[in-house]
């Protein structure tokens, strides 16, 4: 039973293992394709490419199911650095990142790159100030660590309700993109997508927590990465020659600049025609792709970058995760590999955004209106393009050219005319993305209600067991999710930057100074989160209720005004009111110490130790 | 808070080394970006690659150079963290 005893060795086999989910997906593809070239219908390759991989998650959730407490909550303290490193890029970049942020770079270019850049910075920022601490401290959330930080139970009651506007946003978000690509490419209206979505995420979760959110993350990050860098490669090869996409669109540039200027889409001046981050209704791309700050002003830009990177530090799903490794310097390794896997991705991204742009505007620009080809009019059938003359001038102008900003990516092999199998190849890794970054999206927020809220209300220890609790939290959190997405169909782009702007302010303060600085007291960290939330909710309700902040640009600004007023009151506060206890510093030393065992787990041994003294002591009657 | 006890000595020792090496790492990561930043438009007058300098700066170079960065600062840490545990020992 105690902590101790447990072998902390991971299985050996699990680089096999996933080698082989790697190679069987990429096998499948290239078979899929074979059959495509035989003749064999689009539905039936479609089905087998996009739920083959779901019953395969769905398996390995089955595999790795555990009701064991310290695996549902921190796979039991053994994964490797690099397969979480695979689950925290699969959670930061997510469906979002995959579909929003590339739609976000075909229309701004350059001034997304703030965005990618920012979450880089962010994870590096986590990396430094949190991850390897959190680790030492042990905790299961978020929190549980403030609250054990601090020994403050309305501390760690108001944490847990604090994130849930962060994890629920961008779980919802999250659902939203998932449920897009299945209604796009499986039998299956939006809104039966969403529910299916909703309660696989929700199957994954209970299966085994924390210990099924890694191991099909690990495989959900796989097949993503697979999806994402097979086509752009093949692309790449076809355009330029050389399978090194990220080198290779710079060349590319100079062309698409000039069937920009033929298409008529000229530099423009921040806040005049141009949206300055475009929402996820069809819309023209009329901002020249490497234009700098033509849509987001330089301020701007650096709010843009400075909020991600501080929400990307600070976001609970992300530190959940820095228990789970054997130790601080482990954990320390773990969120280098997962920044790795992030800045793969940032780098790869305005490659996608700028072959899809290239191909689309070259070939619109040097055809008549008459004469378009025919992956437009695909594109077309699929939502996500509407090219037309309408002005009946012989040439499609970019004003007339609307394309969907989460369709970007699934663009891109149309329109170099690879089979069709490689549209439902970025499909489903889009999809198993979106899904990995739910499921610990929804682990994080159900784990801390049941853990922080439910069972510190209700007192009576053995009303529902620790597990049953997180179960019930499972379900009602997806339900809610669920609700979101039906009733107030978020924009996920939208959804996840107020989210960076909340998780910004209400926690990247209260971890600061809790971790940093010894004289913290509990009530300067929950004035520091308080003050931190409580400037952004103000934005967000009145932006909503005068419908003020169209852009979602405020809502950073307020993020960012929350970081500086939440550190200035957890520090007053601190200096002037009741001074940190004894205890506290006790607890600061302990944690900034990286040797040993985590000091949560040490608490539960010395709490199990001193049970079965008493139960020796006193013998049953 | 500061005594002769070697063990605290080490600890405080080990804390201000940590301290440092966070504030460096993150501030030389954040002027650059910065620095990039305003300096966008004048760098984008230099080809890298047929890509504009400060183009390729934002989406490529600043990103590598956080890799790197992060990676140097957790073999640094592991260093100074692993030198506490043995002077701890005594």
């Amino acid at each position: 039973m105690s902590a101790s005893t447990r072998l902390r060795t991971p299985n050996p086999h699990l680089g096999a293992y996933f080698g082989i989910v790697t190679s069987a997906f990429l096998s499948l593809v290239i078979l899929l394709a074979m059959f495509e070239q035989l003749g064999f219908g689009r539905a039936g390759l479609t089905y087998a490419l996009m739920l083959l991989p779901l019953a395969f998650y769905v398996a390995i959730a089955v595999g790795a199911r555990s009701n064991d407490v310290e695996d549902f909550f921190v796979c039991g303290r053994r994964v490797p650095a690099v397969y979480n490193g695979f689950v925290l890029a699969a959670t930061a970049v997510g469906g979002i990142g995959f579909f929003s942020y590339t739609g976000a770079l075909f229309f701004l270019g350059f001034d997304a790159l703030a965005i990618g850049l920012g979450l880089t910075f962010g994870m590096l920022v986590a990396t430094v100030l949190f991850a390897p601490y959190l680790h030492k401290a042990g905790a299961y959330t978020l929190a549980s660590f403030l609250g054990q930080r601090f020994r403050s139970r309305p501390l760690r009651m108001a944490a847990s309700a604090l994130q849930l506007p962060v994890t629920g946003l961008l779980l919802a978000a999250e659902i939203k993109i998932a449920a897009m690509v299945a209604a796009m490419f499986l039998p299956v209206t939006y809104p039966i997508g969403a529910l299916l979505v909703a309660i696989l995420i929700a199957g994954i979760v209970i299966a085994g927590g924390m210990r099924t959110v890694t191991w099909t993350g690990s495989a959900e990050f796989l097949i993503g990465a697979a999806g994402l860098a097979v086509p752009l490669i093949i692309v790449s090869v076809l355009v330029t020659h050389i399978p090194a996409p990220q080198v290779t669109y710079g060349e590319r540039m100079t062309a698409l600049q000039r069937s920009e200027v033929t298409m008529g889409a000229l530099p423009s001046a921040p806040g005049r025609a141009v949206q300055p981050l475009p929402g996820d209704a069809a819309q023209a791309s009329t901002k020249p792709f490497a234009q700098p700050f033509g849509a987001l002003s330089k301020p701007d830009f650096i709010v843009l970058f400075l909020c991600v990177a501080l929400g990307t530090a600070a976001l609970p799903s992300l530190l959940v995760r820095s228990g789970v490794t054997r130790s601080a310097i482990e954990q320390r390794k773990s969120s280098a590999w997962g920044l790795l896997f992030v800045a793969l991705f940032v780098m790869t991204a305005p490659a996608l955004a700028a072959f899809a742009k290239a191909l689309i505007f070259d070939a619109l620009a040097q055809v008549s209106a008459l004469r378009l080809p025919r992956w437009i009019g695909e594109l077309a059938a699929m939502g996500i393009l509407d090219a037309r003359d309408l002005n009946s001038d012989g040439a499609v102008r970019a004003t007339e050219t609307l394309v969907a900003r989460d369709g970007v990516a699934l663009s891109l092999p149309v329109a170099t005319g690879l089979p069709y199998v490689g549209t439902v190849l970025v499909g489903a890794a889009g999809m198993a993305l979106a899904l990995a970054a739910a499921a610990s999206h929804l682990f994080t927020a159900a784990g801390s209600l049941s853990e922080d809220l439910y069972r510190l209300i209700d007192r009576r220890v053995t009303a529902l067991p620790r597990i049953i609790a997180a179960w019930a939290a499972v379900a009602a959190t997806a339900v809610l999710a669920l609700c979101t997405v039906w009733t107030a169909d978020p924009d996920p782009l939208h959804a996840a930057l107020d989210a960076f702007a909340f998780a910004a302010a209400t926690f990247f303060p209260v971890l600061l100074l809790g971790i940093w600085w010894r004289r913290t007291s509990s009530l300067g960290a929950l004035a520091a989160m308080g003050t931190g939330f409580a400037v952004v909710a103000v934005d967000v309700v009145v932006g909503g209720l005068f419908g003020l902040d169209e852009s979602g640009l405020a809502t950073l600004i307020a993020g960012l005004i929350g970081v500086v007023a939440g550190l200035g009151a957890g520090i007053a506060i601190s200096l002037f009111g009741p001074q940190a206890s004894a205890a506290e510093e006790a607890y600061f030393e302990d944690m900034r110490d990286p040797d040993g065992e985590t000091i949560y787990d040490r608490a539960q041994q010395r709490a199990a130790a001193a049970a079965a003294i008493e139960a020796a002591r006193v013998p049953p009657p | 808070m500061a005594s002769d006890a070697p063990e605290t000595s080490a600890r405080d020792r080990h804390q201000l080394r940590t301290l440092i090496y966070a504030i460096t790492v993150l501030l030389v990561v954040l002027g650059m970006v910065l620095a990039t930043v305003i300096a966008a438009r004048p760098l984008n007058a230099y080809p890298f690659l047929f890509f504009p300098l400060g183009f390729y700066l934002l989406a490529q170079g600043l990103v590598v150079l956080i890799v790197a960065a992060t990676f140097w600062f957790a073999r640094a840490q592991e260093r100074i963290d692993i030198e506490r545990g043995e002077s701890e020992e005594y």
